[in-house]
Formats: structure tokens, sequence, C-alpha cells
């Protein structure tokens, strides 16, 4: 609640003719003594110091400045007042134009409409801050510093040791009673290291081993995780071992569980199972390691389109007979529902033949290494047949590629493999479409196939989470198993704060993105402690001290903001009371926008202020002659970016919109909504990201479901008599600057053709 | 279904590379060779396909696939590969296995191949001159290893044309003849058997048309050493063969004119006296100066050559035996050639008929070794030249 706020004109970066003085005159007289510093200076950014001594001398608590983008020096208006920024620069000046879209003279004064933008902007942000608070600390005294890894394979290990020697205690959970995974059965590794041309040695044994001797890692072998609970810097961890359950207290998880092989009846069709000439490149690996390979004519098959054919086939006739079971149990009476039984949590199997196309590079990586390999030993007595359909390797490892085909044994080519068969005492693959110019047959003695990666993640539920959404990370069909988030350029991030993935479990990877992955990992895992310990936000608003308080007077256990919460961040009791956990929250304010109650609130971003900044907007009483006003609630992470470019690639837009930024679209509370239109705004629009398949939401679904709550939102408007096209949802991505003005423009246009919201003359 | 079954043969792939094609397993198949490649013709260029053939080791592909003589080796797919291959050099190296193997004995294939054969392929000329010498020393004159006529160094006292150089060098001339010709016709049948039966839509030309183009383009103006040179500029230095394959081929030439009017005028001068040459010639006679211009010229041609292949990129190319045995033996042949008149004019009789002696070895070599050595190209290549012209190829 700022009472003394400095108020702090930054000439260069206004301009546009308006009469500053004019404005700061109207500050004065609008809000008197809450505002008793109010300055201009020719270069804010210079005398930033000025501010901070104003903070001490006149006690302020609260700082608006006036000009920039709150995108622009972040760091030189950091102060320990709550502080706002006013955008004048891109928001009304650089973006205005006049009613009818045309442009004032460049150096003329600032036209009335201009400065009554400008007027309703500070207004905004005066009130902003007189309706926010600082935040309390949500810090922990002292977060545990002990990281779970689960999964002892070559990932879990590097993870262990790489916590371990940061300073972290560590406890390893592996479900076998062997270290080292999938790592033991294969005989050398690909490139750990530059040059990225050779086979390398995978040190397991040493690997292990310093493992085993580091006094901060505690082994669990034969061991799974029963329960976590909790939340970072503090879950209780309860882990089952042969001798029984045992419990411990861990910061933070790195889950490193890695991968089984694709069931072989995925590639019977290519002879798996059926000849005992056709195995696995993992079963080769381990064959290989025990001495067991004596044939001298061994098919690399990596084109699997045989197998993905038949599967697809299959998957179709499963549908349609799904489709059909559907349909009948539509006609049949439904059976009455069972009553009272919450039905468990039954952990649906994921794998499928798509994994086998996602190995394709590690394949790819692995194939060639198994060739030159088994050539090498055999001085290129053994042929090897790579045939391929697309030869996938990763980023650097194409100087491995290029190493490991520059062997005498190790033929090449693309080709389309027909068919396998046996015939006497060898295997035939038929090949067509070849870069040897014809179709071919290939006399062979062994045929390896590739091996299907499947995350042990679309198995199991791994973590078991005691959360209210249940013990499973949630979506995990959209990555078919694979332990991913929708956060693309974060790729350890899962969507339980403070677990993050690394290995294969994420995604089919070759050693060196394992090692990578690892380290990575581990990382997260130590920021996600110290920012429980600091009590700040995790990914993506990373450092933000606020989190959402709850005022439980008014709760009616709706339940809808423990259920629609992406992150899974609130429990519940029996009763249904939300119970927060602000260690998991991601602080993007989707509770906040579900709450029908309106009981939870930020410091910094509450249900009251945003209303009342939606108030103190001017809006003519008299639409045709003042023009119409319209709301649009941005989102602060991709549409009011691009709103910002816009404004700086020389686009414009009406002067009759008024933009607040939003934390995500998913935070848009529908009272906000009630207050525009009671206000007199005769539209709204939101602003957000895209949404459907390649959804670009920070927050996962805030856009889709805001554009859900919209249609609740438009059946009330539809009660009121206000025509509900007057709230439009628009996806803007970030870089799509260039259809702000139509959109915007557009939309004023069809408000205008719609005439003034009826509810403008009470 | 597939009919054919493949038969991928490392050992082949390994006789490439120890031919000069060391670098064949680079290739992975992305064609910039054939794109860069000035002379490859649009439909199934080269050398792309023949990298592959290569490294699945299939020799009936490679030893029947003409394009491996349409080559003159400028070098830009090396200097374009992104894998450092070098697609020129493997199908020079297929050129050697065909020079080993396309006629026999096999025997002396291979001791061509290498330089381990080379002891023996000096041997066998020197065994035999040597052998004329004793004989002609001890039956003709008189015990006298290094004799003078009427106080002058005359070859032929020992190295007597009637009875030792001349049948002999036509029994090796006309036997090499007959082995290339069956190799040209091997090689024919190689070309058919692999390419199948091709039909020719259109105008066609009779054999001897082509034959008469082909000579004129690549033999009299060279053109096309010129094509080889417009290929993408690569940021090396011109590196052209032209001059020196030149002066090579009119060097070659001339001594050819020189040798057959000195053996037309020797035999037919038995019949019509007034047509009778004598050698030694004197200098200023014009045989003799062409004689003189030839090896000259045959001399710059073998300097350019030979410091061209220096200067090479190893990178991007390399000189392998077969190249250098060639090279080697055309200096040696001209070398032994010139000192030998040089040191009969200085009147050094002892180095004379030495040095006289080995330049009969040298060009023993070179014409009886000719199927088997790179030199042979002037008739396989210009076959598969040919074979191209007639089926519109080229």
């Amino acid at each position: 609640m700022a009472s003394k706020i400095g108020v702090y004109f930054d000439a260069a970066n206004i301009g546009g003719g308006l009469d500053i003085d004019v404005l700061a005159a109207g500050v004065k007289a609008k809000w008197g003594s809450a505002c008793p510093v109010i300055k201009t200076y020719a270069v804010l950014a210079d005398n930033a110091a000025d501010i901070r001594t104003d903070i001490q001398a006149e006690g302020l608590d609260g700082v608006l400045i006036v000009g920039p983008s709150p995108r622009e020096d972040v760091e030189i208006y950091r102060f320990p007042v709550l502080t706002e920024r006013v955008n004048l620069r891109m928001h009304a000046v650089l973006s205005y134009e006049e009613p009818d879209g045309s442009h004032p003279e460049t150096g003329a004064p600032a036209t009335p409409l201009l400065q009554q933008i400008a007027t309703d902007y500070i207004n905004m942000g005066v009130v902003k801050l007189q309706k926010g608070n600082l935040p309390d600390s949500a810090a922990l005294e002292q977060g545990v510093r002990r990281i779970l890894v689960v999964g002892g394979g070559f990932t879990g290990l590097t993870a262990a040791s790489e916590a371990a020697s940061s300073g972290y205690e560590v406890v390893l959970v592996e479900k076998t009673d062997r270290l080292g995974g999938a790592v033991n059965n294969i005989p050398t590794g690909s490139p750990l290291h530059s040059p990225w041309e050779d086979k390398e040695a995978t040190n397991l044994k040493d690997r292990i081993a310093s493992v085993q001797g580091n006094p901060k890692i505690k082994i669990y072998m034969s061991s799974t995780v029963a329960k976590l609970e909790g939340q970072p810097g503090e879950y209780n961890l309860t882990i089952k071992t042969p001798a029984g359950e045992e419990t411990m207290q861990i910061g933070s998880a790195v889950v490193a569980c890695g991968w089984t092989p694709l069931d072989p009846k995925y590639l019977e069709s290519m002879g798996l199972g059926v000849s005992p000439k056709v195995i696995t490149s993992a079963e080769f690996g381990k064959r290989f390691l025990a001495g067991q390979i004596t044939e001298r004519r061994i098919a690399f098959v990596l084109d699997t389109t045989i197998a993905e054919n038949i599967m697809a086939a299959k998957e179709a006739e499963e549908k349609a007979a799904r489709e059909a079971a559907a349909a009948a149990a539509a006609e049949a009476p439904a059976a009455p529902a069972e009553e009272g039984e919450k039905p468990g949590f039954v952990k649906e199997n994921l794998e499928c033949i798509n994994h086998l196309r996602y190995s394709n590079a590690v394949n790819a990586v692995g194939m060639l290494r198994l060739a030159n390999t088994v050539c090498e030993k055999t001085e290129d007595v053994t042929q090897c047949y790579v045939l391929y359909k697309d030869m996938v390797v990763p980023g650097i490892l194409e100087r491995f590629y290029k190493k490991m085909q520059d062997r005498l044994g190790v033929m090449m080519t693309k080709a389309d493999v027909t068919s396998i068969r046996e015939e006497g005492d060898h295997m035939v693959v038929s090949c067509e479409n070849t870069l040897l110019g014809m179709d071919f047959d290939l006399d062979c003695d062994l045929v390896v196939l590739p091996t299907g990666l499947v995350p042990v993640s679309a198995k199991e539920a791994i973590m078991q989470f005691q959360y209210r959404q249940g013990p499973e990370f949630p979506d995990l069909d959209l990555f078919d198993g694979f332990l991913d988030s929708n956060y693309i350029c974060f790729p350890y991030e899962t969507r339980r704060t403070g677990v993050y993935a690394a290995g294969c479990v994420r995604q089919p990877m070759t050693l060196d993105g394992c090692l990578l992955d690892a380290r990575g990992a581990v990382l997260k895992a130590i920021q996600a402690i110290e920012s429980a310990e600091h009590g700040v936000a995790v990914h993506p608003r990373s450092g933000d001290a606020t989190y959402p308080v709850f005022n439980f007077v008014r709760c009616t256990q709706c339940k809808r903001c423990t259920e629609e919460c992406p992150f899974g961040a609130l429990d519940d009791d029996e009763k249904g009371t939300p119970k927060p956990n602000p260690g998991r929250c991601r602080r993007c304010g989707t509770c906040f926008g579900a709450c029908p109650e309106r009981v939870i609130s930020f410091s910094n971003y509450n249900i009251d202020q945003i209303g009342s900044m939606i108030r103190e907007v001017e809006v003519p009483k008299d639409f045709k002659v003042g023009g119409p006003r319209i709301l649009i609630l941005a989102c602060e992470n991709d549409a009011y970016p691009a709103l910002d470019m816009a404004a700086m690639q020389g686009h414009t837009w009406s002067p009759y919109v008024r933009i607040i930024p939003v934390r995500c679209l998913g935070s848009v509370n529908a009272i906000w909504i009630s207050d525009a239109m009671s206000k007199g705004y005769d539209g709204v629009m939101l602003l957000g990201c895209k949404y459907g398949d390649d959804y670009q939401c920070h927050f996962v679904k805030g856009s889709e479901l805001c554009a859900r709550r919209k249609v609740n939102i438009a059946e009330t408007l539809n009660r009121l008599g206000v025509q509900p096209e007057r709230v439009e949802l628009f996806e803007l991505a970030i870089d799509e600057a260039n259809r702000v003005t139509d959109m915007i423009d557009g939309f004023v246009k069809t408000i205008e053709e719609m005439g003034p919201n009826p509810f403008k003359a009470m | 279904m597939a009919k054919v079954t493949l038969t991928p043969d490392s050992g082949f792939a390994r006789e490439l590379m120890d031919a000069g094609g060391d670098s064949l397993k680079k290739c992975y198949q992305c064609a910039t060779c054939a794109v860069a490649c000035p002379m490859a013709p649009d439909n199934s260029p080269y050398p792309r396909k023949e990298m592959v053939w290569a490294s699945w080791g299939q020799k009936d592909k490679l030893m029947g696939d003409p394009d491996i003589w349409l080559c003159h080796n400028c070098g830009n797919c090396a200097e374009l590969c992104p894998r450092g291959a070098k697609p020129a050099d493997v199908m020079s190296a297929a050129r050697n296995v065909v020079y080993k193997n396309l006629v026999g004995p096999a025997k002396v294939g291979e001791w061509m191949s290498s330089p381990k054969g080379l002891p023996m392929l000096f041997l066998i000329p020197a065994v035999l001159w040597l052998v004329v010498w004793a004989i002609m020393a001890n039956c003709f004159a008189g015990g006298e290893w290094f004799p003078r006529v009427d106080g002058r160094i005359v070859f032929g006292s020992i190295f007597y044309g009637d009875y030792t150089i001349d049948p002999l060098f036509m029994i090796t001339f006309f036997g090499a003849l007959f082995l290339i010709a069956k190799g040209c016709v091997k090689l024919w049948k190689q070309f058919r058997q692999t390419k199948g039966k091709t039909l020719v839509l259109g105008p066609t030309k009779p054999w001897y048309i082509h034959l008469v183009q082909m000579l004129w383009d690549e033999v009299v103006t060279h053109k096309k050493f010129d094509d080889c040179q417009t290929g993408p500029r690569t940021g090396q230095p011109e590196n052209s063969r032209k001059f020196g394959h030149i002066c090579m081929i009119i060097g070659f030439a001339s001594l050819a004119v020189v040798t057959a009017i000195v053996a037309g005028g020797h035999w037919i001068g038995k019949v019509i006296p007034f047509l009778s040459i004598h050698t030694p010639m004197p200098l200023y006679f014009p045989v003799k100066l062409l004689a003189n211009f030839g090896a000259i010229v045959l001399i710059v041609g073998l300097v350019s050559l030979t410091l061209r292949r220096k200067r090479q990129n190893p990178k991007f190319f390399s000189s392998n035996y077969h190249d250098w045995y060639l090279l080697g033996i055309i200096w040696a042949v001209a070398l032994t050639g010139l000192l030998s008149q040089l040191f009969r004019l200085a009147d050094a009789v002892h180095c004379a008929f030495l040095v006289y002696y080995l330049h009969l070895v040298f060009v023993w070599m070179l014409f009886a070794y000719l199927p088997w050595s790179k030199l042979g190209h002037l008739a396989y290549r210009a076959t598969a030249l040919l074979y191209v012209r007639m089926y519109g190829r080229g």
C-alpha cells in the first residue's frame, strides 16, 4: 500500500510532443500528498541515484517511472520499495495514431487524445502502486541440501558425483542390483570429448567406484521411490528398500531412470524373435562383449518402415474397434456409476512404435559404433552392411560418423529394406532404392535391428508424488511417455517443481548428451533448493518473491484452483481447503484466475488492484464524441513484448485502447471483465499466446484456460444484455509484431460498428 | 522383389585403396562431386556412383564402367568434397586396376602395380640386351665391347638393326599392340555387359566419324582439358596439364615419325638404295633435327608434368605408383636418349655405349609393358571415349 509515491518522468523516453509539465501538474492536482515527489529528468537512467536519495530523504514507499518500457533498464530501476513502470514510450507515443488511422506530424505538439492516453496510464500506475505491497518472505530458514537421484545408470552416476562435488548430499536410488544400467552392455561408447571423433571408453568401473567411494553419496540398491511429499527444499521422501521402507528429507530430485528396450513384438515383422539370426543392437552389444559374435556378414538395418507400416495398420484397426465399441456403449444404457469409491491411480502403458522412431539418432550412432568395433576386432574380415533410411547423427557427432565409416569392412547405403527372410543357413535382406543404383538382395549371417528406447516413465510412475493431482507427472501422453515438459528452451524442466529429468528418460540421447543432461539437471536441482531458501520462484518467473496468498475465510472449497494449477502446487485437506506450497508454485496466477470467490491474491498483483486500474481510465460519456474505450489485458510473456516490438518497428494502433499487462491469461479473473463493462468500456481484448498443439504458454495452458472461461463470461454478458462479441481472445505470438495493428484496429472497428456499451449511460 | 544378389567384396575395395584410392571410405554420398565435375553428363553423372561401388567392392560394376575413363582428373571433386575424399583418385585407382587385370599374363600386371616388381621388369630387357651385346661384341666386333668404326662411335656396330634391334623391337611392339587391341575388345565387351543393350534414338553416326571427332576433341585440340578448368572456382591455383600433356604428345609423335623414317629408310633402302638412310645421321639432317626437337619438347613436357605433380596439394590429389612409373620411365628414355647422343658426340665411348644400352632397356620397358602401364590409357581411354560417344553419353 504505497502512500508516498515518487513520480519520475524520463523526458528522453517520452517525446511525441507530450507536455510533461501538464502531466506533472495533473498528477499533483489529482493525487496531492499521495505523490510528494514529482520530478522530470532529461535522461532518468543517469539519475537513478537521485531516486535512491529521495527514497531515503522523503521516506518514499513507492516509485513510479514514467517513460520507457518496463522491459528496458530493469537493473537500473531496482529499488527497495515498490516500483512500477508506465510505458508511455511504446504504448502512448510510438504507437499513437489518430482515430482515422493517420499519423500526426513529426514535431507537432501532442493532441488532446494523446495527452489523455498518457494521463490515463500515469493514473493507472499510481493506483497500481497504491493497491500493491512488497511481499512477505516465504523463504525457508534452511533448505535440505540433499539431492535425490533416481537411477544408477550413466546419467544417474554422473548426476550423483556432480551434485556431491558441488557440496550437496546425494541419495542414489537404483531399481536393480547393479549400477551402470545400459552402459554395462556396450563394448565402447560414443565420444565424450573433443575432437568427438573416435570411440571412447566409458570408464564405467571408475565412475561406479568413485560414486561408491564418495562419503556424500548414499546408495540404495534394488530400491524404488515409494512416496514423495512436500515441496522443494523440504521434501519428505520414502524409499522402498529390500530391508523395508526408509524415510528422509531431500531438497530436490533428478530423475535419470533411463529406458527399457521396446517390446520385440513391434519388430516381429522384421524377423525379431522369429529367427535367431535377427537381434537388436542392444543384444548385439551384449553378445559382442561375451565374445559370441562370429558371423562374418552382418546387416545393420536402420530402416524400420516395414514394422512401422504394420504397426500403423494395427493401430488403425484397434482404433476402429475402439470407436465401434464406444458407439455400442453409447447406445446401451449407462451402467450406474459406483458411488463413494474413488478410482485408484492406474498407470497407463505408453510404450508404442513411435519410440523406435524417436531412437533413430541414437541407433544410427550406436550401429556405426558397433559396425566399426566388430570390423576393427576382426581386421575387416567381417563385412558390416549399414542399411539406413535416414542417417541421423546429431550435432558434432558428425565427426564420429566420418571416422566410423572410414573402415574397410563398413559398407553403407541408403535403402528401403523391403523384406528380411531366412533362406537356408543365412538371412536375406531385400533392398530397394539404394545408392548403388539398383535393387538387390543381400546375403548375411546376422541381422541387427535398432533398439527402441522406451523411457521408464512410459511404464511406471517413478516419483509417486503425494500430490492432490496424483502420483504421476501430468500429460506424459503428449510426449509418448518421455519425461519432457512444454519448456522447449529449458530441457530439464518437468511440470513438478524441484524435480528435473535427465538422460534417456527425457529423450533418447547418446552418452555425451547424458553427461550434459546430468550436469544441467543437477544445476537446476541446486537452484531449486537455493530458490526455496530465498523464497523465490524458479523458472520461468525466476526470482519472483511474491506467492499466492489465500483468504480462507471466504473459500468455498470448490477445488477449482487445486485442479487447474498446471504445476500441481496446491494440495488440499479432506474438506477440500487448498493447502498452498509456495516452493512448488511458479507464480502464474492460474489459481487466482480460476477462483470465483476471489480469495487468492499476490502482494503486487491482486483482483482489487487490477480492477482499480481498469476503473481509473477516463471513459467518455458520449461514444460519438470521445470515441469508444477498449481494455486490453495482455499476457506479459508473449503479447506484451510483441506490442513493444510493434511500437518500436513503427506499427501504430487506435488511441482508444488501454493496455494492462497480466501474468498469464490464465490469471485473468472474470470480475475484471465485469469491472470494465460496468465502467463503460465498449470492449475487452484478451491478448494471449498461441495454444493448441504448438502451444507457447509459459504456464502450459493459460490462454487455453482463458478461452474456456470466456465461454462462461459470454453467457453472463448475454444475460445482462451485452453482446458477448465485445469480449474477444486473440492469440499473439512474441514474433508477430506485424499483426498488432490489424488485430487492434480491426477489433476497434468492430466495436465502433456495434455501438456503445449499453451500460455506459448508467 | 529384388532379384540380383549383391556380393560385397572388401577385398576389391582394398585393392582399389592400394592402387591409389585410399580415400574411398570417406564418401557419404552427398554427390557434391558429381555436381562439381565439369565433365560429368547430366544423366547418371559420376563420380558419386563410382564411390559407392568402390566402397561396396563392386568389381564388375567398376571394371565395366566407361565413366572412369571420362575423368580428366582436374580435382574439383576433391577440393569441394565435404568429407575429404578424393573421388578423382578413386577413379584413377579403378583405372589402375584395369591396367593390372585387363590382359595377361597376370604376373606382369602384378609387377607393374608396385615398386616391388620393378627389379624384375628391369631385369628382363637388361638381360636381353646384354645377351645381344655379348653376342654382337664377340661375333662381329672381335671381342671388342666398346668398338669404334672408322674412329667414330656407331651404336649400330653393336646394336645392329637388321638382326637385333629391329626384329626384337618389332616383336615387342606388335606383341604389345596385339595385347592392347585384345584389351580394348575386352573392355568394350565389359562396357556392353554392365550397361546392357543401349537403344540409341535419333540419327546415329558411323563409328569412324565418332573416332575422328573424338581424336580431334581429345588429342589434337585437347579441348577436354579446358573443360576440366571450367568447373567451379575452388580457390586452388589453376593446375592445368594441357601444356605438359600436349608437349608429351608432340614429343612422342615426332620421335615415332623419326623411328618410322629411320626404320623405313633402312629397310626400304635395301631395295631402293636411293632412299636409304644411314645412322648416325648428321646433326643438320632434317630427320635428326626432328628427333632432337622431339626429344627437347618431350623433356619440356616432362618437366612441366613432373613439377605439376610435385606442386599438387596432397589434400586433394595424390600421385600413385602408376603415375610415377610412367613419368619415370619416360624421363629415363628421354635422358638416356639425349645423353647417349651427347656422349657419342663427345666421343666418350664407354659412357656412350653404356647409356645407349640403358636407353634400349628403358625403351623396351616403355613399349613391352604398355598394356599394363598408365600409358595404355591412350588406347583404353580412346576405346571408352568412342564407346560413350556412340551411345550418346559424354
